[in-house]
């Protein structure tokens, strides 16, 4: 395989991945109008459940993949009822510290409770090695099936907004909730919802990751800055936008890390800039509402 | 009456204890050690590792009657991995905890901040694992000690290494901070110097710390196709590093491959089989490395307490509690001057041999480990290591003009 066709497997590799997790942050904040920066601790909860379930009570990887994200939409429900209904109603920057509080929260119960050690998660078998792609030399079978994952999704995302009475639901709530109220929407169920679906997308993400990546208490906060900055590049809020910016963040890696490693750090960051200098709602956004 | 009994309780106690204790009192007091490691986050393990052998050194000193009659204690801060943040915790352990002696730091970048600020707080302070020659270098300064090597002498030793391997264009895959790229600067040089017609590929790759998915990266440096590659990649990093090279062959090539702190158990264990057999690692301190008394003491005390074997962050800090308790109790004082003064050419034995700190630069000449990935040790979880080499630690330091340490 050329050089090059490895380095669009990887930007895909890498930038469906974020998608996943960042479509579940712009979600939120489209709906809720609620910046959840606790959503990394989500993602990374997702990887610890995963390796629970797979390594300590010894599932295989699928089932797996399905329960681990529900334990965390569990979770993200208690979160909703017990702490954020408070402040939805309140300024966005209100949810920005509690969330940041939540963050803190999540981050240290991890380490108390498995430790501050690194952990791994083996690929079920059927995923494990390399496989011959574009004709060239080898490509690992399971970054093609996060690719497969991440592209399941964005389909399944697509259908659930356009074509389904939830998506439009949930849209009209993100436009106008008193609205929605009015046309007799329970507007809570769909506000502790809405935040349940989010997490669960991170905590897909967290799950798909866990065999790639290092399971330690700190893949939570590297992520949470990654999917800000497809946030900030695509738009807050916006569904295209998540899904423009994380393939951006993805090429900006896969081939900066590939062909110009000496900036590749840079890249992102001077995107970012860019997108704030000359559309500062992002590429898809509109911006936050008061 | 019955309210009075009380208060009489009281003022017997104030009495007794003003009489009888007030002088002792500050005898009793336990000696504070202020140490600072990274506590949360990825790197979180090294500084859990780091608290433990500082616990099992205190524990035993205390139970031998502690450093002149007084027991040791520890307080330990986060310092986040951020050199603002390790700063304002030696300010408190300091000024608000009353902290006698400092240690600890896992960064580079940590160490580099902090440094500077010792002569302000006049308190000593042993660094333990973080490795830029400048704190012994250009950055040195009256109060500042490291026990475990620095990048200077491990990448001399892997210059060494490299050299004796034959393999002529080299590359390097670090992070991209002081700690990537003085590894490849010091092991460039070492290594030209000792073979003049090895080539130093202008193909290398510094991902960030933290970079998560380095496959681009190492698609990159299978491209160049060295024929061998420095990796100064640590931590969960290392791991993640690891795997995905596993996944792309990368251990297949024809390479030699050596990782500058391949050998820390904290790595070894999460990556269990998937580190490959037969490459190059390092570390500061290998626990199946000494034959001494000291080690064969530390390394079994280690395990019956904590279950794993000890990492080269474990070691460290337990040996710079003895160093302190040796300083102590030759300067007769807690004063920081003094002690300061006293750690200067005082030679230890430690876990991992007879180590002094340079007075020229206040660097202790430890040699580096390196050894071979061998078969697993299946006890423990972890690879051996093969071949192992513990080099010179004096043959292997600059000479203090090489570190523009001018103390």
């Amino acid at each position: 395989m050329s050089g090059f066709g490895a380095a669009l497997l990887n930007s895909l590799d890498i930038g469906l991945l974020l998608f996943v997790i960042a479509v579940g942050l712009n979600i939120v904040f489209g709906v809720l109008n609620v910046i959840n920066f606790a959503h990394g601790a989500l993602y990374m909860l997702g990887a610890y459940l995963a390796y629970t379930l797979i390594n300590l009570v010894g599932l295989s990887f699928w089932p797996t993949l399905l329960l681990a994200p529900l334990g965390v939409a569990a979770v993200a429900v208690l979160i909703d009822r017990l702490v954020l209904r408070f402040i939805y109603q309140r300024d966005v920057a209100d949810s920005l510290l509690l969330t940041f509080a939540l963050l803190l929260i999540i981050n240290e119960s991890v380490r108390s409770i498995w430790g501050s050690g690194i952990h791994v998660v083996e690929p079920p078998p059927i995923l494990q090695g390399t496989v011959r792609v574009f004709g060239g030399p080898s490509y690992p079978i399971y970054s093609l099936f996060v690719i497969l994952v991440g592209l399941l999704l964005l389909a399944g995302l697509w259908y659930l907004f356009n074509r389904t009475r939830v998506g439009r639901i949930m849209r009209a709530a993100a436009l106008d909730r008193d609205m929605a109220e009015a046309l007799g929407i329970n507007t809570k169920r769909v506000v502790t919802g809405v935040f349940a679906f989010g997490a669960w997308l991170a905590a897909v993400g967290g799950a798909v990751a866990a065999p790639m990546r290092a399971i330690d208490p700190g893949m939570g906060d590297k992520i949470i800055i990654e999917s800000f900055i497809v946030v900030v590049i695509g738009g807050l809020g916006s569904f295209p936008g998540a899904l423009i910016g994380a393939l951006a963040l993805g090429l900006m890696h896969g081939f900066g890390g590939r062909y110009m490693p000496e900036i590749n750090m840079l890249l992102p960051f001077v995107g970012m800039a860019l997108v704030l200098l000359f559309k500062p709602t992002g590429i898809m956004g509109k911006g936050a509402t008061a | 009456m019955q309210l009075l009994k009380p208060a009489r309780l009281l003022m017997t106690l104030v009495a007794v204890t003003g009489l009888a204790g007030a002088p002792a009192w500050a005898d009793d007091d336990p000696i504070r050690i202020g140490a600072i490691y990274i506590l949360s986050g990825s790197a979180a393990n090294y500084g859990k590792f780091a608290q433990q052998g500082i616990q099992l050194a205190i524990d035993e000193i205390n139970q031998d009657g502690g450093v002149m009659g007084r027991d040791l204690e520890v307080i330990t801060e986060d310092s986040q991995g951020k050199a603002s943040v390790a700063i304002q915790a030696a300010r408190k352990l300091v000024y608000q905890d009353q902290a006698d002696v400092l240690m600890g730091l896992d960064s580079s970048g940590v160490a580099q901040g902090l440094v500077p600020v010792m002569p302000e707080l006049k308190k000593p302070l042993i660094i333990t694992h973080a490795a830029t020659p400048d704190v012994t270098g250009k950055l040195c300064n009256a109060y500042t000690y490291r026990i475990s090597n620095n990048v200077a002498q491990n990448m001399k030793a892997a210059a060494i290494i490299a050299g004796e391997t034959g393999a002529k264009r080299w590359t390097t895959i670090g992070p991209d901070y002081a700690f990537g790229h003085q590894s490849w600067e010091f092991f460039g040089k070492a290594l030209k110097e000792a073979n003049p017609d090895v080539e130093l590929m202008s193909d290398t790759a510094f991902p960030r710390f933290g970079a998560e998915d380095f496959t681009p990266f190492i698609n990159g440096v299978m491209a160049a196709k060295p024929d061998g590659v420095l990796i100064s990649v640590w931590g969960g990093d290392l791991v993640n590093f690891v795997r995905q090279a596993n996944n792309l062959g990368f251990f297949e090539q024809d390479m030699e491959i050596m990782f500058t702190v391949g050998a820390a158990t904290e790595v070894l264990s999460a990556l269990g089989e998937q580190m490959p057999e037969g490459v190059w690692l390092s570390t500061r301190y290998w626990y199946d490395g000494f034959d001494n008394d000291v080690n064969k003491r530390f390394v079994s005390a280690y395990i019956d307490r904590y279950g794993v074997p000890p990492s080269y962050n474990a070691e460290g800090a337990y040996a710079a509690v003895y160093a302190y308790k040796k300083a102590i109790e030759s300067a007769g004082s807690t004063d920081g001057d003094k002690l300061a003064q006293t750690l200067s050419g005082m030679s230890l034995d430690a876990p991992n041999g007879t180590i002094a700190f340079r007075a020229g630069d206040h660097q202790a000449l430890v040699g580096p480990n390196w050894g071979k990935s061998g078969p697993m040790n299946e006890k423990h979880g972890i690879r051996t290591l093969a071949d192992l080499r513990i080099l010179d630690g004096e043959k292997v330091s600059r000479t203090i003009e090489e570190t523009g340490c001018q103390l």
